[in-house]
C-alpha cells in the first residue's frame, strides 16, 4: 500500500496539487508556544522560503513536518502522508539538510551517501549510478572519495543539494543553507537549488538572513514568534508593507532641481534624499520612463535611474516595527 | 694447669681399668662353675668304670648292595682317658667297613672322663652277598682299657615299604564356596625312610592341595622316617557352581611302591549367590536433586541354592532417600530374576554432580552390594525460570517499544 | 499517544552494518583490541608453559589454557573479566551522544528510519564488533593451544570453549548497555566515558571490598568480628552482594564452564558433599545449567539497561 500511494500522490502532484499542506499546526513546549498555529502550503517545483529570526519557529516547524517531533495539534500531509502517522513514508520522499549539515565526517562523500541511499532503501547498482549522476551535477565527483571532514562547509550544502537527487525526494527541506558561506559558494548553492525547482521539486528553504534567499524564492513565509506573519511572494508582500510597489533610485549631479522635479512627477507618492544627488522615489507605477522624459526635458543630468528590488529586510523591519508601534 | 692435667686423667684411668677388670673376670670364674657343677653329676654314674662299646640295634637286616649304617657310642665312666683303637673284626669276603666319627674314617677315638664319643659303623653290603647272619666283632681298645662289641648283619630279610593312611573326619559338609578341609594322618610302617606323595581322585574340577598339619606351604611329597608318621591336610576346593550333593574324594599316599589311601566325603549343601545390576547393566543413572528418581535394578540368584529374607539396604549421602520396591523377599529360587525399582530422591540441598551410593541386598547365606553412581542433575526448572525473567526482560523492551517506540 | 506506521527497526542492519564498519576502522577500536591480544597472548602462553612442565593427564587440558594463572601473569580468562568492559565502553560511550556533538543526529532521524532503529543499529554493530575481536582472539587461543599442545580439543572442551566465547560476549553486552546508557544520558562524551569507567573501577575495585563491609553492616556478628573471620549469613550477604556487579557473575559464569569440576558456585556445607565422588567433572548441560542462573542475570541486566537506554533516548529531542 504505501509502495503505492506515492506514485499516485505523484500525478495528482503533477496536476498541481500542494505537496506540503500545514494547517493550524502548533507546538507547545510545556507553557512555552514554539509554533502558534501555521497555515501553509506548498506546491510542486515551487521555492518557499521560510524566514524569520532564529527561534521564531522554523526549525521546529520543519521538524514537524519531517515526523521528528511531535505536533500538539493540528495537521500536515505531505506527499499525501501525515507525518504523525507515517514518518517514514514522509522521510522517504523529503530530503531534509540540517543547518549542521551533519555529514560523517571521517567518511567520504560516496560513503556518505551510500549509507543514505541504503537507508532510503535503494538497490546498490541503481545506488552508484545515481550516485556518479548525482556528484557529477554538484560537482563533487573529483572529491567523491575524500573524507568529508576535509570539505568546505559550501562543498557540504552541495553534497546535501546530492543527497536531494539520490533520493529522488519530491520534496526538499534546506534549514540554513547558506548560513557561513562565503557569497561566491552562495551564489552557486541557490544556483544549484534553482535547478532543483526544474526538476519539479518542491523547495522549502529557511533562513533568518532575508535578502540572500530572496532571490530563488518564489514565496516567503515571514516566521516570527511562532506565527507566520506574512506570506506571499516578495513582490506582493512590498505592496502589502511598503503601500507601494514601485520605487526608483535617481542619482544626478543636480541636487535640489532634481528634488522638486522628481516630486511634480503624477504618480510619485514619495522622494527621500538617501544622499548627495541620491533619490529614492516611490511611486504608484513604474514611473522610471517618466522620470527619464522630464529630468531630460528639464535639462537636469541622469547618472543613474534603476528599480529598487523590494528588500526582505525591509519589508520585515517596517512590518515589525509597524507591529511593534500598535502595541505600544 | 697444663702440666697437672694430664698426669691427674690418666691417675684415673688407671684406677677405673683396673678395678673393672677384676670385677669381670669374678663374674667370669663364677659362669664356668655353674655350668661345670650339672655337667659332672649328669656324666657321673656310680658303680660304673671303664670303656664301653654300645649301639642301639645291633642287629641289622640289610639288602645286598645296600650300605647298612650303625650308630655306635663309646663311653668313658670314672677312668683316665686313653687313645683307643678302634677294629672291624670278622668282615667277610668283599665286604668293605669302616668306622666314622664326625662324618670322616677314623681309626681311634678318645672319650674324656664321663664322657662318649658318637661314632658310625658302615658297612657295604656287596651285590652278591648271600642270605644269612654275618657276625662282625668290633673293638675299641688301648694300653688299659678294652671295649668289643658284637654286631650281626642279616642280610635277606628286610621288611617291604607299608603306609598307612587315616583320616580323622572323614566327612565334612559346607557351601560350594567353602573349602573342605581333611586332618589325616600318614605312618611309615616300614623300617626305612620314604618319600611320600600324595594325591586325590576327585571329580573333575575339584582342587586338591596338600599341606603340612599346621603349616600353610603346599607340598606334594614329604620325607618320613622309617616308623615315624605325620600329620596332614588335605584341602579340597569344589568348582564354585557345584550342585548340591555328596562327593566322594580319595586321597593317596604312595612310597616307593606301596600306597595307602581313604576315602573322604564332600557334602555340598549348595549355595544362593547373589547379584544386584542396574539399568541396563549400567550400574548409573541420573536423578534431580530434592525429586524421586525410579531406577529399575535387577536382583538375581545366580548361586545353587535359594536365598531366603532377602532385604535390600542403601547407604546413600546425608538427607538421601532410597526406598526399594520390593524391600523383602522372602525367597529367590536359584536362577530367579526379580526385578526391583529403587526410588532415589538426592538430598534437595544436593549440588550437582556424582554422588556414590552402596545397595546391598543380605539374605540368609548371601548377600551382596552394588556401589551405585547417582548423577544429581539441577533441576531444569530454574533454566525456564531463567528463561521466563529474560522473556519478562524482553517484555518489559516490547513494552518500551510500544509506549515510546517509532519516533 | 497515535500509533505510527511501519517497523520501528526498519533500516536497523543498516545502520549496523555502518556502524561496524565505522568500528573496526576506528584508530580506538585497533588499539583497544592490540591491549586484548597482547595481554591475553601473554596470558595464554605463560599458561602454556605451565601446562607443559606439568604433563598430567587432565580430560579438559584445553580448557586450561583459558583458566591457568602463572605468575606474574594473570589467566588469559581472568584478563578478559577486567579488560571486556574496556572494550565495550570504548565502543559504545560515545554512540549516542557524539551523534549529536558531530550534529549528524538530525540528518540520520531525517532518513526514512525511526530512532529505535538507530539505537539497536549501534547496540548490535557494538555486540558485534565486540563479537569479532572476541572470537578471533578466541580463535587465536584454540590455534596456540593446538600448535604448542599438540592435541585437538574433545567435543566437550570445544563446547565449554564456545559458551565462554558467546559468555564473553554476553558480558561485554552489558558493559556495551551500560556505555550506551551513559552516552545518552550525559551529553559530553567526556562525562560519558568517565561515569562507565567510574562504574567500571567501582566494580571490579571497590565492590568487592564494599560488599564485605555492607554483609557485615547487614548481618552483625560479635563473635565473627572477634575471631577475625566471617559468619555463614555474612558469606552468603556478602556473594549475594558481589553478584550485584557484572564481572562477578561473568568471572562465576566462566568457573562453572571452564572448570567442569565444579559442582557448586555458593556456599557448600559439608553435609551436602557427603557421598560426593570427588572430582567427577559434570556434564555439559549441567555445568550450563550450573551457571543458568549468572547467564539470566547477565541477559536480564543487558536488555533491561538497554530498554532504560532506549526509554531515555526516545524522550530526548532532536534538537539538540
Amino acid at each position: 500500500m504505501s509502495m503505492i500511494e506515492p506514485s499516485s500522490s505523484e500525478s495528482t502532484g503533477a496536476a498541481g496539487e500542494p505537496v506540503i499542506r500545514v494547517r493550524g499546526l502548533r507546538k507547545h513546549y510545556g507553557a512555552k508556544v514554539a509554533v502558534d498555529g501555521i497555515h501553509l502550503s506548498v506546491d510542486a517545483g515551487e521555492i518557499v522560503g521560510l524566514l524569520g529570526p532564529n527561534g521564531a519557529g522554523k526549525t521546529t516547524t520543519i521538524l514537524m513536518l519531517l515526523g521528528l517531533t511531535e505536533a500538539t495539534s493540528g495537521s500536515i500531509e505531505v506527499c499525501g502522508f501525515d507525518p504523525m502517522h507515517n514518518p517514514l513514508e514522509v522521510k522517504r520522499t523529503v530530503a531534509y539538510l540540517p543547518d549542521s549539515v551533519g555529514f560523517y565526517d571521517q567518511l567520504s562523500a560516496r560513503e556518505n551517501l551510500r549509507y543514505i541511499g541504503r537507508l532510503a532503501g535503494i538497490a546498490s547498482n541503481e545506488l552508484e549510478a545515481r550516485m556518479d549522476e548525482a556528484l557529477e551535477r554538484v560537482r563533487l565527483s573529483a572529491v567523491a572519495r575524500n573524507r568529508v571532514g576535509t570539505f568546505s562547509r559550501g562543498m557540504q550544502q552541495r553534497l546535501g543539494i546530492a543527497e536531494v537527487l539520490i533520493k529522488r525526494a519530491r520534496v526538499a527541506i534546506l534549514d540554513e543553507p547558506t548560513n557561513g558561506l562565503d557569497p561566491q559558494s552562495t551564489y552557486e548553492l541557490l544556483e544549484m537549488i534553482r535547478t532543483l525547482k526544474s526538476d519539479g521539486i518542491a523547495v522549502l528553504l529557511s533562513s533568518h538572513i532575508l535578502d540572500r534567499v530572496q532571490a530563488v524564492c518564489d514565496r516567503v513565509a515571514l516566521f516570527h514568534q511562532g506565527r507566520i506573519e506574512l506570506e506571499g511572494s516578495v513582490e506582493s508582500l512590498a505592496a502589502q508593507v511598503l503601500g507601494a510597489s514601485h520605487g526608483v533610485h535617481v542619482q544626478s549631479s543636480a541636487d535640489a532641481p532634481v528634488a522638486q522635479c522628481l516630486t511634480e512627477i503624477a504618480g510619485v507618492k514619495s522622494v527621500v534624499t538617501d544622499g548627495p544627488g541620491l533619490f529614492r522615489v516611490l511611486a504608484e507605477s513604474d514611473v522610471r520612463d517618466l522620470i527619464a522624459r522630464t529630468l531630460v526635458a528639464r535639462d537636469l543630468p541622469v547618472l543613474r535611474l534603476d528599480r529598487i528590488e523590494p528588500s526582505l529586510d525591509e519589508i520585515y523591519r517596517r512590518h515589525f516595527a509597524g507591529a511593534q508601534h500598535e502595541q505600544a | 694447669m697444663k702440666t697437672l692435667m694430664p698426669f691427674r686423667f690418666g691417675c684415673t684411668r688407671h684406677g677405673l681399668v683396673r678395678s673393672g677388670f677384676s670385677a669381670a673376670l669374678a663374674a667370669r670364674a663364677a659362669v664356668v662353675l655353674m655350668l661345670l657343677a650339672p655337667m659332672a653329676s649328669a656324666a657321673d654314674a656310680p658303680g660304673m668304670h671303664g670303656v664301653w662299646l654300645t649301639t642301639d640295634y645291633p642287629t641289622r637286616t640289610a639288602r645286598p648292595g645296600d650300605t647298612a649304617n650303625l650308630k655306635l657310642k663309646l663311653q668313658n665312666y670314672n677312668s683316665a682317658p686313653e687313645v683307643l683303637e678302634l677294629r672291624v673284626g670278622g668282615l667277610p669276603a668283599g665286604w668293605k667297613a669302616v668306622i666314622l666319627g664326625a662324618g670322616s674314617p677314623v681309626a681311634s677315638a678318645m672319650p674324656g672322663i664321663n664322657e662318649n664319643v658318637a661314632l658310625q659303623l658302615r658297612v657295604d653290603v656287596p651285590n652278591d652277598a648271600k642270605a644269612g647272619s654275618y657276625r662282625l666283632l668290633l673293638s675299641a681298645g688301648g694300653n688299659s682299657q678294652r671295649a668289643d662289641l658284637p654286631v650281626a648283619i642279616v642280610i635277606g630279610q628286610e621288611l617291604p615299604a607299608k603306609l598307612q593312611l587315616r583320616a580323622k573326619l572323614p566327612s565334612l559338609r559346607g557351601t560350594p564356596k567353602s573349602s573342605f578341609e581333611y586332618q589325616f594322618t600318614v605312618q611309615n610302617e616300614s623300617d626305612k625312610d620314604l618319600i611320600v606323595r600324595f594325591g586325590a581322585d576327585a571329580p573333575p574340577g575339584f582342587q586338591a592341595t596338600f599341606s603340612e598339619g599346621y603349616g600353610s606351604q603346599e607340598i606334594s611329597s614329604i620325607p618320613i622316617e622309617a616308623g615315624q608318621s605325620k600329620d596332614m591336610k588335605a584341602k579340597i576346593q569344589p568348582p564354585e557352581n557345584t550342585p548340591a550333593n555328596d562327593y566322594p574324594v580319595r586321597i593317596n599316599a604312595n612310597a616307593e611302591g606301596t600306597e595307602a589311601g581313604a576315602e573322604v566325603t564332600l557334602q555340598i549343601s549348595g549355595q544362593p549367590t547373589l547379584r544386584l545390576s542396574g539399568p541396563e547393566g549400567r550400574l548409573s543413572g541420573e536423578a534431580q536433586a530434592g525429586s524421586e528418581t525410579q531406577f529399575l535394578l535387577t536382583l538375581a540368584n545366580e548361586g545353587s541354592a535359594p536365598a531366603s529374607n532377602v532385604e535390600l539396604t542403601a547407604n546413600a549421602p546425608a538427607q538421601w532417600k532410597v526406598e526399594f520396591n520390593p524391600k523383602l523377599m522372602p525367597q529367590i529360587a536359584p536362577g530367579q530374576k526379580i526385578e526391583i525399582s529403587a526410588l532415589v530422591t538426592p538430598s534437595s540441598k544436593a549440588v550437582s554432580g556424582d554422588y556414590m551410593a552402596t545397595l546391598r541386598a543380605s539374605g540368609n547365606g548371601a548377600s551382596t552390594s552394588a556401589e551405585f553412581r547417582v548423577t544429581v542433575t539441577t533441576s531444569t526448572l530454574w533454566g525456564i525460570l531463567g528463561i521466563l525473567i529474560i522473556a519478562i526482560a524482553l517484555m518489559v523492551a516490547v513494552g518500551a517499544v510500544s509506549r515510546f517506540g517509532r519516533r | 499517544m497515535n500509533k505510527r506506521a511501519g517497523s520501528p527497526w526498519t533500516g536497523c542492519g543498516i545502520v549496523a552494518v555502518k556502524e561496524i564498519n565505522d568500528h573496526l576502522r576506528s584508530a580506538r577500536m585497533l588499539v583497544l583490541e592490540l591491549l586484548v591480544l597482547l595481554t591475553g597472548i601473554a596470558a595464554v602462553y605463560s599458561a602454556i608453559q605451565g601446562l607443559r612442565t606439568t604433563t598430567g593427564q587432565d580430560a579438559f587440558l584445553f580448557l586450561r589454557l583459558f583458566t591457568d594463572a602463572r605468575n606474574p601473569m594473570p589467566s588469559f580468562a581472568g584478563i578478559l573479566v577486567f579488560l571486556i568492559p574496556l572494550m565495550a565502553i570504548g565502543l559504545g560511550f560515545d554512540g549516542v551522544n557524539g551523534e549529536f556533538n558531530r550534529r549528524t543526529m538530525s540528518r540520520i532521524l531525517a532518513q526514512p528510519i525511526f530512532r529505535d532503529a538507530l539505537l539497536l543499529g549501534k547496540f548490535l554493530a557494538g555486540l558485534a564488533t565486540l563479537s569479532i575481536g572476541l572470537l578471533s582472539l578466541w580463535l587465536l587461543v584454540i590455534g596456540l593451544g593446538l600448535l604448542t599442545l599438540g592435541i585437538p580439543p574433545g567435543g566437550s572442551e570445544v563446547a565449554r570453549a564456545l559458551s565462554f566465547l558467546l559468555l564473553a560476549v554476553l558480558y561485554g553486552g552489558l558493559w556495551l548497555a551500560i556505555a550506551l546508557f551513559m552516552s545518552t544520558v550525559f551529553r559530553s562524551p567526556a562525562t560519558a566515558a568517565l561515569s562507565s569507567l567510574g562504574l567500571w573501577l567501582f566494580f571490579s575495585v571497590l565492590w568487592p571490598m564494599l560488599s564485605q563491609f555492607l554483609a557485615a553492616a547487614i548481618y552483625p556478628n560479635d563473635a565473627a568480628l572477634l575471631l577475625g573471620v566471617q559468619s555463614i549469613e555474612q558469606l552468603q550477604a556478602q556473594q549475594w552482594l558481589s553478584r550485584i556487579s557484572p564481572g562477578a557473575l561473568f568471572e562465576e559464569a566462566m568457573v562453572g564452564v571452564l572448570s567442569p569440576m565444579t559442582r557448586s558456585l555458593g556456599l557448600v556445607f559439608p553435609e551436602q558433599m557427603r557421598g560426593a565422588v570427588n572430582g567427577a567433572p559434570l556434564g555439559f548441560v549441567q555445568s550450563l545449567l550450573l551457571v543458568w542462573p549468572q547467564v539470566t542475570g547477565l541477559v536480564a541486566a543487558m536488555i533491561l539497561l538497554f530498554v532504560g537506554t532506549y526509554v531515555a533516548f526516545q524522550r530526548q529531542e532532536v534538537r539538540a
